[in-house]
């Protein structure tokens, strides 16, 4: 059964906008499943062959990168016409990557920092993920995506299943892998707690305290792990740092990275309850 | 004076060149046998990495640079460490060193069998992309896939993960492998090194367009090591010499209407060619014995550095350099006693270059007291070749005018993808159109 | 050389025990002990004496672990690190079925097939063998098994070791599983400084200590094991009452607590995965592109992660942190009874050292589920010593009615009320007796008491005048807990004799008026001549910031105002209680029908204070004579919640 020779391939395309390259390059480091896949479905567009969208319609269409340029702009809302399943891939296109981190700050003067004619360089004010704009059927994060979940998805779109692609803590997988955590045993600041997994708890395997490559899971209590950061002698606005990354634009980071003003150049925002506050008149207990 | 009716005039655009940044398309005017003008537009959206970037901690600006290329992240790690290595008087230890070497040669060994095989190899074998080459000559594509996984393998076992490696800090590593764990990359190292032998003899065979020119070709050079992470800048003629932070003192970066990429130019207003071409020429004498013995066997080093399409041969010789060197690393290797080295931060100032797969990219750091960023310049190489392309396909041209309007089209991607700007389609991205008479 | 013989002890040497790893290994087995990596004590593999962490410990404590060094040879002296045996019987991630479906749509299902290992688990805790009996429940004791787990099981052996140096966050003794061994083990070590006492648990084990073939333990070694497990018990403690666990926790699904917790908790797993017994798992498909040969893998998950509650078309009935939080606690301590027979926990304290932000389920459940003798309060009781009577002087008497009097006390010192606490003293009269008293208005230079003259010492204090002398003891018992109703309304239901001590309150809340919300008071007489503070009363009523009502039981020919029993002051008014504190002090029936009609307004029991009465001779429950259930009023009391004192509020004959 699946995929006989009388259904047609689904014809797949692949999108870039604002971004790295990286995470449509995991499609090609699929090395074991790359030839398989492009038996089964038809890649048509990879990377797309025109910055105009003149071909389509697609079955699926894989985007990367953050909307950066009007054109772009113009670019995602053919995009999502011509598609059928929109699937944003990467913290650029999920979350607005790192680049987004330009959102707190003046446009015109980054610009003008970085080019001696800013005139030549058309860019939007601000670097924002494509569900910004236009609806997203699904999404694979990190940065770059994983290449396990890459097979899921595409296996569960042949299949019929649904993609497990699960919202649970970095911590799961340290766990499961019998690593040893980096911050109990460590006092290594960690974003494990509040971030999605999907890349295998790779950095508390290398010594390193996650940086949230996957983004904010469900529910990510930014508030309490900050607070023990804080708590921990982190400096507030460090620890803002901390969140201030590749998937900082992304609720609730960045309500958080605004409050302890998280990216150079801006001053914290403390709301009523500031993680600072906080940390220094924790209710009842031990710590 | 003489008014003349309008030129016969061919104007080829060239659209989704990528990774100048990103994306760029090409519009070249030719007229009555001559190419007047050879624009080379980039449209990539802005990211402001120099931007981004101050105001942060150098760990963590590791990071960051390596997100401004997902396919060679580690010549942007390697020369951001290196500047602040040199601003904080960090000395790396030799086996973290030797890490870091064996990080970046899988990177060289991924990018290389990727170009090779997946985008350069279709175009020499009359092919539209690697995926079409696959149904006429499968085990050809799965060489090349396969030694591309080694290199993936490889930046896995020493840097975590192929993209965007999560490993590499300022002072050394966050983490050492064991002797076991890199002796478990032997086997397939090994293979790789008769795969990568297998590749240049293939490569050698193809035919290239005749295209010879003058280019000054430039990388670092080291007195003892293939060029990589450290050295002087020179060129293969001799006129530059330079220590690795002088960049500045004979190249400079300007701003061209209608592109998002700063191009490089000597102080003079010169182009030349970084790359894989220029490193095997300037350093031939430092490759590893087998990549050497293999250079000299296919008697291409000539052509290497004056035709744009031999790069393709170059690489060849640089997947053999690195799948040998890397088997030397772990044959000699010893556990550091710690991954990294502690530092001190302070405010200063340094250059730093390392050499990308596709060239040297260098870099410029400021920091202050806390060691924080004050300043960033960043240089690709593919901004810096692109003068170069553009000077090659404006003198390449009009050798390919009495093609037909395909095949000509054909061969101007050919001649921009031999400066390997990462990944581009495989598929037709040139639109040729036919203007006037 | 003696051969031990099955039921002996035997001694191994220190500088022999490679010979036990070597035994061990026999027949292809591997031995998983304890081994540093990252930081941390792990289960790793073992094949030398040099693998084991020699001369190293582990500082634990909520959310906190560091090795230390302790300079001497030992290799057990440390408990549980983050890594359990769980791991290796009940693998985090397992393939546990397959299926096939060809391309006519036939299809097929099968087993996974699988080489188990054979392992020796070397180093396991008492609580450890206890978390794994309560697996063995678990997973072999219902109608439907795990296979998979009785196949590791039964391939792997036991040897545990005794705790010699128990952790800061080891509470085995309160779960009731260690720290000493009893059973399940099929060798037992306990380290001494040149060896260990190896005793057998099992025939395996027996087989392998004949084979050790050791020379007996002397009795002064046998000795100093025990002494080494009487020494590890005292250094943790007692600090959860686990008796009555279960029914305390089920009763408080209500409990504010669990919102406190959530605003902690990151919801991150790490307590579930690093708990010896959770055995929460999902299932997923891993098959190949054409969806033809598949696997079923089986993986660890969590209560905790929100996904593992959802429902079909996006439901979910834990949806908030706090209801993932209650659903492990409650299924962990109390539900867990009544599904396996034991509880779910066994005091490994590997949930409270590896969370991130150290919750500590120990506290936890002390504040969410406290044992009875817990009393919530202010906490502030008298000097800790045998109690003194200093001498006051009466400054003034005030009649207050025909039986009533105020008096105004001094003493030359004073009083820092900022220093003492209590709601009543201990008045005493020379020859005549001690009689309680509540203080009914405190003054820098001593107190107001209002007494009602019903016995002898207190029918002699009401006829008390300026100059006279009497013995008054420090402030005592725990009074009405004022700072609790600020940002509240207030409610203060004084009956009869029960507004004096409910006077200081009232001199409170008028001195930080504008801390409380609506202030309410009400005061009930039997007639009008028993109305106390008359004056006083209508003073606060004239202020226009406190709501006044008076009442008498019986009015007479000059009363004009409110007849009938204190609660009509406000049963039939519409407020909202839901905002308020009450603080109800009167004879018992005035109370219960006063609690009765504020429960009707939306006062719950946790914000009802009473002050009870019973016989108190001595004021410092010293003498037995006031307990009521299991408080003694002079002493935990006289003020109680409501919520506190639960069933033991208005039943007959407590």
């Amino acid at each position: 059964m699946g995929r006989a020779a009388t259904t047609p391939r689904p014809r797949l395309g692949v999108v870039k906008l604002a971004s790295c390259d990286g995470c449509q390059l995991m499609l090609l480091d699929l090395e074991d499943e790359l030839l398989a896949i492009a038996e089964r479905i038809d890649i048509v567009e990879f990377p797309e062959a025109s910055t105009h969208r003149s071909s389509g319609p697609y079955d699926v269409v894989l985007v990367e990168g953050s909307v950066s340029t009007p054109e772009q702009l113009e670019q995602i809302l053919e995009v999502r016409r011509e598609a059928k399943l929109l699937v944003t891939i990467g913290a650029c296109a999920t979350a607005g990557g790192i680049q987004a981190m330009r959102n707190w700050r003046e446009h015109d003067a980054f610009r003008a920092a970085v080019y001696a004619h800013p005139e030549y360089v058309d860019s939007l004010a601000t670097a924002q993920p494509v569900a910004d704009y236009v609806k997203v059927d699904a999404e694979l994060r990190g940065c770059p995506i994983s290449a396990e979940q890459l097979v899921e998805f595409v296996t569960a779109l042949l299949t019929g299943r649904r993609a497990n692609l699960p919202d649970e803590a970095v911590c799961a997988d340290c766990k499961r892998a019998g690593r040893v955590c980096v911050m109990v045993a460590r006092g290594i600041p960690c974003l494990g707690p509040v971030t999605m997994t999907g890349c295998g708890s790779l950095c508390p395997g290398f010594d390193r305290g996650c940086y949230a490559c996957f983004g904010p899971r469900e529910q990510a209590n930014v508030a309490s792990l900050s607070r023990e950061f804080i708590r921990t002698g982190l400096p507030p606005v460090e620890a803002g740092r901390l969140f201030a990354g590749f998937t900082g634009y992304a609720e609730p980071f960045r309500a958080l990275v605004t409050e302890l003003g998280g990216v150079p150049g801006t001053t914290a925002v403390p709301h009523a309850a500031s993680a600072a506050d906080t940390a220094a008149a924790r209710p009842g207990g031990t710590r | 004076m003489t008014t003349e009716a309008p030129p016969f005039e061919r104007a080829f655009r060239v659209e989704g060149i990528t990774r100048v940044e990103g994306e760029g398309s090409l519009h070249l005017v030719v007229r009555g046998g001559a190419v007047t003008e050879a624009r080379l537009k980039i449209f990539e959206a802005p990211r402001y990495f120099e931007q981004l970037v101050v105001g942060r901690h150098p760990d963590q600006v590791l990071d960051i640079v390596a997100r401004i290329c997902g396919i060679c992240p580690e010549a942007y790690q390697m020369s951001a460490a290196g500047a602040f290595e040199s601003i904080f008087g960090v000395d790396v230890d030799p086996q973290v060193r030797a890490l870091r070497r064996l990080l970046y040669a899988g990177e060289y060994i991924e990018s290389h069998g990727l170009h090779v095989y997946l985008l350069h190899a279709p175009d020499f074998l009359g092919y539209a992309s690697a995926i079409d080459l696959a149904k006429d000559h499968r085990a050809i594509v799965e060489q090349g896939l396969a030694l591309k996984k080694v290199g993936n393998d490889l930046m896995r076992t020493v840097g975590g993960r192929a993209i965007h490696p999560v490993n590499v800090r300022v002072g050394g590593l966050y983490h050492v492998p064991s002797r076991d764990e890199l002796l478990a990359m032997r086997p397939a190292l090994a293979t790789a090194l008769q795969q990568a032998k297998a590749t240049l003899d293939f490569v050698a065979q193809f035919q290239a367009p005749p295209f010879e020119r003058d280019v000054r070709l430039v990388s670092l050079r080291h007195p003892t090591e293939y060029p990589l992470f450290a050295g002087r800048i020179v060129s293969y003629d001799g006129s530059i010499d330079i220590a690795i932070g002088d960049w500045r003192t004979v190249f400079h970066e300007e701003h061209h209407e209608g592109s998002n990429a700063l191009h490089a130019r000597t102080a003079t207003g010169e182009t030349y060619q970084l790359g894989p071409s220029a490193r095997v020429s300037i350093a031939a004498d430092q490759l590893h014995p087998i990549a050497r013995e293999a250079l000299d066997r296919t008697g291409l080093a000539a052509q290497i550095a004056r035709n744009p399409f031999w790069s393709i041969a170059a690489r060849g010789v640089e997947l053999i350099h690195y799948c040998a060197e890397a088997i030397d690393i772990i044959d000699g290797y010893q556990r550091p006693p710690r991954p990294f080295e502690p530092w001190t931060p302070r405010a200063g100032a340094a250059g730093w270059g390392s050499e990308a797969p596709r060239g040297t990219c260098w870099h410029h750091w400021e920091t202050d007291a806390r060691g924080m960023v004050t300043h960033a310049q960043i240089v690709p190489p593919t901004s810096q070749n692109q003068g170069q392309i553009e000077a090659d396909l404006r003198d390449f041209a009009p050798a390919v005018l009495g093609l037909d309007h395909e095949a000509a089209t054909r061969r101007l991607e050919q001649l921009i993808r031999s400066y390997d700007p990462c990944i581009s389609c495989a598929t037709h991205f040139l639109d040729l159109t036919v203007e006037g008479a | 050389m003696t051969t031990v013989t099955r039921s002996a002890i035997g001694f191994l040497p220190r500088a022999d025990f490679q010979r036990l790893i070597d035994l061990l290994s026999e027949d292809d087995r591997t031995v998983i002990g304890p081994t540093v990596a990252d930081g941390a004590i792990v289960y790793g593999e073992v094949r030398a004496v040099s693998d084991l962490p020699r001369g190293i410990g582990a500082e634990q404590a909520p959310g906190s672990y560091r090795l230390v060094d302790r300079g001497n040879d030992l290799l057990f002296a440390y408990t549980v690190g983050p890594t359990s045996w769980k791991r290796f019987v009940f693998p985090p991630t397992l393939a546990v079925s397959r299926s096939h479906r060809d391309e006519d749509g036939h299809v097929s299902f099968g087993p996974v097939p699988k080489e188990i290992p054979k392992l020796a688990f070397l180093g396991v805790r008492a609580c450890e063998l206890a978390a794994l009996g309560v697996e063995d429940r678990v997973f072999l004791g219902g109608p439907y098994t795990d296979e998979d787990y009785r196949a590791r099981r039964t391939r792997s052996l036991v040897v545990a070791v005794q705790c010699a140096e128990p952790a800061g966050t080891c509470f085995c003794t309160s779960m009731g599983t260690g720290p000493g061994v009893r059973s399940g083990h099929d060798l037992l070590l306990i380290e001494l400084d040149d060896g260990f006492v190896v005793t057998a648990g099992s025939p395996v084990g027996s087989a392998i200590l004949d084979q050790l073939d050791l020379e007996e333990a002397s009795a002064d070694q046998i000795t100093a094991g025990s002494d080494q497990l009487a020494a590890a018990r005292q250094r943790i403690g007692d600090p959860v009452v686990a008796a009555g666990l279960h029914d305390r926790l089920m009763a408080k699904l209500d409990s504010p607590r669990w919102a406190d917790v959530a605003e902690r908790c990151l919801a991150c797993t790490n307590c579930t995965a690093s708990c010896p017994t959770c055995f929460c798992t999902s299932v997923s498909q891993r098959s190949d592109l054409d969806g033809q040969t598949s696997v079923t893998e089986r993986r660890w998950e969590s209560c905790f992660t929100k996904g593992f509650s959802t429902v079909a078309l996006g439901g979910n009935f834990r949806p908030r942190v706090q209801d993932r939080y209650r659903q492990w606690l409650t299924h962990k301590f109390a539900t867990w009874i009544d599904q396996f027979g034991t509880s779910g926990c066994v005091g490994c304290g590997r949930c409270i050292t590896w969370c991130p932000v150290g919750i500590d389920v120990r506290e936890e459940l002390n504040v969410i589920a406290p044992p009875p003798q817990v009393v919530l309060g202010n906490g502030k009781g008298s000097e800790a010593h045998s109690p003194r009577t200093s001498v006051f002087r009466v400054d003034a008497a005030r009649r207050e009615t025909q039986d009533t009097v105020t008096l105004t006390l001094s003493t030359p010192s004073g009083i820092d009320w900022s220093k003492l606490h209590g709601e009543f003293v201990m008045v005493s009269v020379p020859a005549v007796g001690s009689v309680p008293i509540s203080i009914s208005r405190r003054l820098p230079t001593g107190m107001e008491l209002t007494i009602r003259g019903v016995g002898p010492a207190s029918t002699i204090l009401t006829g008390l005048g300026h100059g006279a002398e009497v013995g008054l003891s420090a402030p005592l018992g725990r009074g009405w807990p004022v700072d609790m109703a600020e940002d509240h309304d207030v409610l203060i239901v004084g009956g009869g004799m029960g507004l004096p001590p409910l006077r200081p309150v009232v001199d409170e809340i008028i001195e930080h008026r504008a801390k409380f919300g609506e202030v309410r008071i009400y005061h009930g007489a039997r007639t009008p001549g028993d109305l106390l503070y008359a004056e006083e009363l209508a003073r606060w009523a004239a202020r226009g910031d406190l709501e006044v009502g008076v009442t008498v039981d019986r009015a007479d020919a000059t009363w004009l105002g409110r007849v009938g029993v204190v609660t009509h002051l406000f049963d039939h008014a519409r407020w909202d209680g839901t905002k308020a504190i009450a603080f109800v002090c009167g004879p018992e029936r005035m109370i219960q029908a006063t609690v009765t009609t504020l429960a009707l307004h939306g006062v719950t029991s946790d914000r009802i204070f009473v002050s009870m009465e019973r016989h108190m001779e001595c004021g410092v429950g010293l003498c037995g004579h006031c307990q009521m259930g299991p408080y003694f009023v002079c002493k935990d009391g006289p003020v109680f919640s409501l919520a506190q004192l639960g069933d033991v509020f208005g039943r007959e004959g407590i």
